[in-house]
């Protein structure tokens, strides 16, 4: 009988099966999931759905690499190398500054000392934009060099990604900027740190991403 | 404000309703689609008013152009895969069915469905946008193989706006797909009831978690090549072009790699609720649950490692066709266990033959037959003649298209009085099961024989070859075949929308894991 009857309910002491699993605790001093205990949001869950995501840029990305791999073993004719900007670099080391910041920041909150948080996320905010601005002013530099997207597969697969990269940044973004907006009005309950952790650790994924793109531009293609 | 809730709503049941009459919207388009097409095929110049009425430029004077056929047979793909066969097995009965039987009140992120599934809208809206393009719907069929898909206007009529549209569409429902399938894993993972362990799970949560990581493991793929084509197309690069340096062959790498998990993920849930029902109705628990979870990662593995046997004459090394067909012909094993299984839980037992079980066992009976003629195809060298000819189009309707429909069928029987909280009328529902069941074989058996007779696929036309004019009879009878097979469906229309308002209030009884815990269906 195990797949179709629940374990408990063969017991004969009479107690019903918790029909429910434990609602998930939003709320406590956090003003948006106090009365609804049942939407889901509890916060493992949280860290699954953000892992899971993870996986599925994770494909989108091996695509990516794979097609670049196949593309540049086709024929070498037409595939010239790429003179990385300078920028990239800069971008690279702010891009791992403000995953520290964040890191940083969120250590400190779970000790409780709020206003330091602040900073610290703030810089790792400022730092991230400051990434995707990077990344703009990177792209420009690239065209003035003549690397557009067509005529160069190289430098076509380096928009693809870098720009998929963005992507995945901005919607990063979405959700520090989120958090900030909570933090600064100190309004972050343990709903709200949630989002801490979850967007800190989805940040720290996308410059472990970045690092691992800029190896295969450097080393490889 | 009610309105709102009921048509933005978060709540499962609700979602799952939503998904089911998308599904039922779309399958009732994708047959529309198929009947113009099959009466196309068979009687290529009758002049149809209402042909003309309805496309004035592509059927003048009444007459289907072949590119018309082409978009037709395009949509009618594109609509039946992602709309019907991913939505309504996965989507709309997983929402239903995956958190009560859990035992948890919701899915993982109520929000993320509701955005998933108006995502989903989009893309379905997108995608009948394509079809009524100016220059002609898209015609590159549901696998759109460069180059021709890849270069814009350029390459003919409908291989514009129309094909623009359609990789757009394609593109969201992968969003939709990828965020969907988010939400099933850290469902199952997460709101399980804290007593039950992953191998006390009934087998349709099981299935539809396996198919939930085949979805996220195989949807983004098709995101990231859809970008890279739609970049050929609007911004001129040559990923998939080899006048820009690119390989054709790389896109039906990339697609495949999705394309065939892609039909798993039609067949996998249909496999769990069919396990679930059987076992119900045979009143005694499912033969062999752990091979049957294990089948089912088994399947699931391997579906991810086969999608080289679409490319048997793609110029394919022979090398690395053997390596892809033995893994093909592997999938028979797990296949075949779970066929014992169903066969053993029936065997000696006094089920209850309602509509539900009954579209069971023609499940059991069409997923055989589809199954072995796809032992064929996965052989390098007999697939070098079949590949082309209605042979495929028989197995794939078989295995993915009837078998996942029963699959769908049986689900709509045993769990209507979970949507509607009522249960839809039996006699109609057999009588639409038998036949359909027949009919179905009297539609797609036939075509087995049209390709030994080396007759060709996706031809608009092909009365006038000579060497086809003794398969013309047999088409004009699968043609008989599948409007009578789609004029049954009516039937099935009929119960579901009279039941729906009119039909008992009752429960079936025997499966407390789904009953027990149910809340009165919302209506």
């Amino acid at each position: 009988m195990a797949t179709l009857t629940h374990p408990d309910s063969l017991k004969s002491d009479g107690a019903p099966p918790p029909f429910f699993p434990e609602p998930p605790t939003g709320g406590g001093g956090d003003d948006s999931d106090r009365n609804r205990p049942e939407r889901g949001n509890s916060r493992s869950a949280a860290f699954i759905g953000i892992v899971v995501m993870m996986c599925a840029s994770v494909m989108t990305f091996s695509a990516l690499l794979s097609a670049m791999v196949v593309r540049r073993g086709l024929n070498g004719t037409d595939w010239h190398h790429l003179t990385l900007p300078s920028i990239l670099w800069w971008n690279t080391g702010i891009l791992i500054l403000s995953s520290v910041a964040i890191d940083v920041a969120r250590r400190l909150l779970r000790r409780g000392r709020r206003q330091e948080f602040n900073y610290w996320w703030t810089a790792g905010t400022l730092m991230g934009t400051w990434f995707l601005i990077g990344q703009i002013v990177a792209w420009k530099q690239l065209a003035e060099h003549g690397f557009t997207l067509i005529g160069n597969q190289h430098s076509a697969f380096f928009y693809v990604l870098t720009w998929a990269h963005a992507a995945h940044v901005v919607g990063a973004l979405v959700g520090v900027f989120y958090v900030e907006y909570r933090a600064l009005r100190f309004r972050l309950g343990p709903a709200g740190r949630t989002w801490v952790d979850v967007s800190a650790l989805f940040w720290h994924f996308l410059d472990v991403l970045w690092l691992f793109l800029m190896a295969i531009f450097v080393f490889w293609a | 404000m009610a309105l709102r809730n009921r048509i933005f709503s978060t709540d499962h049941r609700t979602i799952a309703r939503q998904y089911f009459f998308l599904s039922l919207i779309a399958v009732i388009f994708g047959v529309v689609l198929s009947i113009l097409m099959r009466f196309h095929l068979v009687y290529p110049a009758a002049q149809v008013k209402w042909f003309e009425w309805l496309w004035p430029v592509k059927a003048s004077g009444g007459v289907m152009t072949p590119e018309l056929y082409l978009s037709l047979m395009t949509l009618h793909g594109t609509i039946m895969v992602f709309f019907v066969l991913t939505l309504a097995p996965l989507n709309a009965f997983g929402n239903l069915v995956l958190p009560q039987q859990l035992g948890a009140t919701q899915m993982a992120f109520p929000r993320l469905n509701m955005l998933s599934f108006w995502t989903t809208v989009v893309s379905f809206l997108l995608l009948i946008a394509s079809f009524t393009c100016q220059d002609g719907g898209p015609l590159s069929g549901w696998t759109a193989y460069p180059p021709l898909s890849a270069l814009g206007a350029i390459a003919g009529p409908g291989q514009g706006l129309g094909q623009t549209l359609w990789f757009f569409s394609i593109g969201v429902f992968c969003i939709a797909a990828t965020l969907t399938s988010i939400n099933f894993i850290a469902t199952v993972i997460e709101l399980r009831d804290p007593a039950m362990r992953m191998m006390q799970m009934p087998l349709p949560c099981w299935n539809w978690f396996v198919t939930a990581i085949l979805s996220l493991l195989s949807f983004p793929v098709l995101l990231a090549a859809g970008i890279l084509i739609l970049l050929d197309r609007l911004a001129g690069t040559g990923f998939f072009l080899p006048s820009g340096g690119g390989s054709p062959l790389l896109w039906q790498h990339l697609f495949w790699f999705f394309g065939h998990p892609e039909v798993y993920i039609a067949i996998l849930p249909g496999m769990g609720i069919v396990s679930h029902i059987v076992s119900v109705f045979s009143r005694r628990p499912i033969f062999g649950y752990r091979a049957m979870v294990y089948s089912t990662i088994a399947i699931a593995v391997l579906g991810l490692l086969v999608w080289g046997h679409h490319m048997f004459i793609s110029g394919l090394s022979p090398y690395s066709a053997i390596a892809f067909s033995v893994l093909t012909m592997a999938i028979g094993a797990p296949s075949a266990v779970k066929t014992l299984n169903w066969i053993a839980t029936l065997w000696g037992s006094r089920p209850e033959l309602n509509t539900a079980m009954l579209f069971c066992l023609g499940f059991v009976s069409i997923f055989v037959t589809g199954g072995l003629s796809g032992l064929f195809l996965g052989q390098p060298q007999i697939d070098a003649y079949f590949h082309d000819t209605y042979f495929v189009v028989a197995h794939f309707h078989m295995i993915m298209g009837i078998a996942a429909l029963f699959g769908i069928f049986a689900a709509t029987f045993y769990w209507f009085p979970l949507m509607f909280g009522r249960k839809l009328n039996e006699r109609l529902g057999k009588l639409h099961f038998y036949l359909t069941f027949i009919l179905a074989y009297g539609t797609f058996v036939p075509m087995h024989f049209a390709g030994f007779a080396g007759n060709p696929r996706r031809y608009a036309d092909f009365t006038t070859f000579e060497f086809l004019a003794p398969v013309l009879p047999l088409q004009k009878g699968i043609t008989h075949s599948a409007f009578t097979l789609a004029a049954v469906q009516v039937i099935f229309l009929a119960n579901l929308f009279w039941s729906m308002r009119r039909g008992e209030v009752i429960v079936w009884t025997g499966d407390t894991e789904t009953w027990q815990r149910s809340h009165t269906p919302t209506r």
